[in-house]
């Protein structure tokens, strides 16, 4: 499977190549959907508005397990606990000291960086399936401790969370919630993509392609994959507690199986390895339930199946990770790819090397 | 005593599921996080058959065993097998897609009610006295057959049986198997048919003994620990795997919450010590 970024055309220097927006195909489009993003909410109802805001949580938490995923080639399965973990984070310090939003974000950032070391140092010494049964394993044990904690704290019931507030504005309404996470997403975005291009992206894809080779290039594989293992946690909790805020209302069972099968189906629908990928991914995840929910209400053969749309959301994500990982392993970033240098490349038809 | 005897049930039923994961590990390196929805689909093959038959329990799990090794081959066939070139956590992460595929069908076409498949036994229920002052009924004496048979008979068939040789070569290394004239798709479907079999035997018991709904694909994923812990690629493992897992799940004074830590610690221990 190859998992390479998106190369443009012909580069012939290293500015070129670490150039963020390297063509006037990708400069128009990044402008297009920023000023699109920006008149969005204008056009969206409340409703619309909140899945919005939900896709740009989702977005972070993609981008987190990509980095680790995709881009370190370190599978994790342990990702909704770290999600929980982040949205515990909120309510216990909301709980006990009534902590403000800049103050709990940046702790769960921390926690959640801590937490990162914590699965990542016996993770240094396995591998390929292991790995994904140890990721698998923490995600239970953060889920039972999170759970022991809501049980003896909030006798079970779960914990509200207020709207939070930044310099005496209060992200109270969905629009309001859609221009604080808006920025924050590009933010998260952005980050990654430096990352990618900094030394410390290339030595994670270093580490993906063949730790051993890394290794011998003077790479300090346990140090990165420890820094990969604690970046992405660390954005992970900040999307958990993100999330705990708009959804302004934490309780265990929302972190389960299902939670991790979404973010697992970002990466692979998008795919994995591909900053773009995630956000596609992201987008498809969370806007496709909702848009399955209304088709089941419209078309007549769907409606006999009644009460039966969650259902029929979960198995459309299967068949859809199951569609990509066999038709399209590289997701739909590989599909923009095509259609970017098919239009790029026009009239010629072949490309100057495999992407 | 009847609480040794209540482990020896459960054990024997982790035994089952167990063996299904080490099969499919042992010939594709994949580890297969649908078992539960294999064992699901399974049950719900069998109690149609139930249905079908009019309670006649012979009839009901040879129909239900015959099912799961077709669906066992296309699902290797059909999945598996165009990722056979791909990194092992693809694999992975392709059986839990169709794992949800999987459940969706079942929900879409069983709907999610539990049934009770004993009560279309008619529930004959007579305890079968092993010795005095122990006793067990008739489903749970199945159990321990079957899990018996497994154990001492997959053994024998990889050891003697020309598709069991066939099977070991497979798992041993695929490219001089393959070189050597062995097709090594059909030995492999013939794997995950295999371990969908056991899967369905293991769901069949389960569905009868307490209840059958599409949620008990948990139960299967809890057979993946009996199989790490005795060695993903050991069938003797499982057994032992098995009997460290039993008492869990026997007390029943134990929570959920906190056996599912058990598993994972016990997982993650086990992964410490660098399996």
């Amino acid at each position: 499977m190859t998992r390479r970024g998106l190369p443009s055309t012909l580069r012939t220097n290293f500015r070129d190549d670490i150039q963020l927006l390297d063509s006037g195909f990708v400069r128009f489009w990044a402008a297009a959907g920023l000023v699109a993003a920006l008149l969005l909410p204008l056009a969206l109802t409340n409703f619309w508005t909140g899945v919005a805001n939900q896709v740009f949580i989702a977005v972070i938490g993609a981008l987190a397990l990509n980095l680790l995923t995709g881009t370190t080639g370190q599978i994790s399965l342990g990702h909704a606990g770290f999600v929980a973990a982040g949205a515990f984070t909120v309510a216990a310090l909301i709980t006990h000291f009534e902590a403000p939003f800049g103050f709990v974000l940046l702790a769960a950032a921390i926690i959640g960086a801590i937490l990162g070391v914590l699965v990542g140092l016996p993770a240094l010494r396995l591998k390929g399936l292991y790995l994904a049964v140890s990721t698998l394993a923490a995600h239970f044990v953060i889920l039972v401790g999170v759970g022991q904690y809501q049980s003896t704290i909030s006798y079970g019931s779960g914990f509200t969370i207020p709207s939070p507030s930044i310099f005496a504005l209060e992200i109270g309404s969905e629009r309001a919630w859609y221009f604080f996470l808006l920025p924050f997403a590009l933010g998260v975005l952005l980050l990654n993509l430096n990352w990618l291009r900094s030394a410390y992206g290339r030595a994670w894809m270093a580490i993906r392609h063949r730790d051993v080779a890394a290794e011998a290039l003077g790479i300090n594989v346990a140090l990165y994959k420890l820094l990969a293992f604690s970046a992405s946690t660390s954005l992970t909790c900040v999307s958990g507690a993100l999330w705990a805020y708009h959804t302004a209302f934490v309780s265990v069972e929302a972190f389960d199986f299902d939670m991790l099968i979404r973010y697992l189906a970002m990466v692979i629908i998008g795919g994995l390895g591909s900053v773009l990928g995630a956000c596609l991914g992201a987008l498809f995840v969370v806007v496709l339930p909702h848009i399955i929910s209304i088709l089941a209400d419209k078309i007549p053969v769907l409606q006999g199946l009644g009460g039966k749309t969650f259902d029929l959301q979960v198995g459309v994500f299967g068949v859809a990770m199951l569609l990509f990982l066999i038709l399209e392993p590289r997701g739909l970033a590989g599909i923009w790819a095509r259609v970017r240098f098919y239009f790029q490349l026009w009239p010629f038809k072949y490309r100057a090397w495999e992407s | 005593m009847n609480l040794l005897v209540v482990i020896l049930i459960q054990a024997s039923f982790y035994a089952l599921l167990g063996m299904g994961y080490v099969l499919i590990y042992r010939a594709t390196r994949v580890l297969n996080l649908a078992h539960g929805d294999l064992m699901v689909f399974g049950a719900y093959l069998f109690f149609q058959a139930l249905v079908a038959t009019g309670g006649s329990l012979t009839l009901a799990i040879m129909a239900a065993a015959l099912g799961a090794a077709l669906l066992g081959a296309m699902v290797y066939l059909g999945v598996m097998r165009p990722l056979a070139s791909y990194p092992v956590a693809v694999g992975v992460l392709a059986t839990i897609a169709l794992g949800l595929v999987l459940r969706t069908i079942v929900t879409v076409i069983w709907s999610a009610q539990t049934r009770y498949p004993a009560e279309l036994l008619g529930r004959t229920g007579q305890p079968i006295v092993l010795f005095a002052g122990v006793n067990v009924s008739g489903i749970d004496a199945l159990i321990i057959a079957a899990a018996v048979i497994a154990m001492i008979g997959f053994p024998l068939l990889l050891r003697l049986s020309t598709v069991g040789i066939e099977m070991r070569g497979v798992a041993e290394n695929p490219l001089l198997a393959a070189q050597r004239g062995i097709n090594i798709h059909r030995i492999n479907a013939f794997s995950w048919a295999a371990a969908t079999v056991m899967a369905t035997v293991a769901g069949i018991f389960f569905s009868i003994k307490v209840r059958l709904g599409p949620d008990i694909w948990y139960v299967g994923l809890a057979g993946f620990a009996p199989a790490l812990i005795g060695g993903m690629d050991s069938l003797k493992g499982v057994l032992v795997g098995a009997v460290i897992r039993a008492p869990g799940g026997a007390c029943g004074a134990v929570s959920g919450a906190a056996r599912r830590a058990v598993d994972a610690a016990m997982g993650d221990f086990r992964l410490a010590r660098g399996a």
